[in-house]
């Protein structure tokens, strides 16, 4: 049991940022404000938490111009994509 | 335990809700199953089958059945719109995203193509083969857009695939193909919908 417990990972442990890994496996891209209406927050809320994922490297930001408005698009990386699904697994595993 | 199991849920409710439309109503399809079925009694009993009107030329009366299929049209898709509202409203969702746009899109190009078929075999005076082209166009785009939507809409399509080619081997029993296709079909994938989604 804690073998299993030990593959969670505390980097997904808030809802908010296990939402955020969820949009970004299922889709190519997402911009912040799309990530905002999904999940229902405020900017500051969602900023918070992409920082910290953006700092672990699970996901990546490009910045590009919408006409002369900025817009921030993010994908999942790699070993993001396989962190959470190492996670999701742990889940799973757990309610076995 | 508890947690994990949470945890699990709203992850799959946040990939399904970020990838796919789901303000897609049951009683979209009802509707236009209903509405098909009097458009096309209408051009059965008003002009296909109906003597009176053999005094119109052929012209007059592919005229009379294009309107008609354009009002069948813009009518589903109306209430089609409408329903749609309504639902994105109930679960407190936008209507317009990308999702949505991709779905209209991947809707698009095949119905458009056959739309543009259509019109060229009309244009050429071969109304008889319209019904089996509008079906197998139609079918393909469901086929097409039902990755960003429910399961339900690929078997739809599916469906309408066959009895388009149905229509077309059996070109003079269009009608009646396209009657289960874009009636009988619509209705029963309709109240499936609504029981599995809409009543939840």
């Amino acid at each position: 049991m804690a073998n299993i417990i030990a593959n969670l990972n505390k980097a997904f442990e808030s809802r908010i940022r296990l939402g955020i890994m969820s949009v970004l496996m299922v889709n190519e891209s997402a911009d912040f404000s799309t990530i905002k209406d999904l999940l229902e927050l405020t900017d500051g809320n969602l900023a918070s938490h992409i920082k910290a994922l953006e700092a672990l490297n699970y996901i990546e930001s490009t910045k590009q111009f919408i006409g002369r408005k900025p817009n921030t698009k993010y994908t999942i990386t790699d070993l993001g994509r396989q962190s959470f699904q190492e996670h999701l697994d742990a889940l799973e595993n757990l309610i076995r | 335990m508890e947690k994990q199991l949470e945890d699990l849920k709203a992850i799959r409710e946040m990939m399904e809700k970020s990838s796919k439309f789901l303000s897609l109503s049951g009683l979209s399809g009802i509707v236009a199953g209903i509405t098909a079925i009097a458009g096309a009694a209408f051009a059965w009993f008003c002009v296909l089958n109906n003597p009176s009107a053999n005094c119109f030329d052929r012209y007059q009366r592919i005229s009379v059945l294009l309107a008609d299929a354009i009002l069948v049209l813009l009518i589903s898709i109306g209430f089609g719109i409408y329903f749609s509202v309504k639902k994105a409203k109930k679960r407190n969702q936008k209507l317009l995203n990308r999702v949505t746009i991709k779905t209209i899109y991947n809707l698009s190009v095949p119905l458009i193509t056959g739309a543009v078929f259509s019109l060229l075999f009309l244009y050429r005076g071969e109304p008889e083969i319209v019904a089996s082209i509008t079906l197998v166009f139609y079918g393909l785009a469901l086929v097409n857009a039902s990755k960003y939507t429910f399961d339900e809409i690929h078997y739809l399509g599916i469906t309408e695939i066959l009895l388009g080619i149905g229509a077309a081997i059996f070109l003079h029993n269009g009608i009646i193909f396209w009657t289960i296709g874009f009636g009988f079909c619509h209705i029963i994938y309709g109240l499936i919908m609504y029981k599995k989604y809409d009543l939840k």
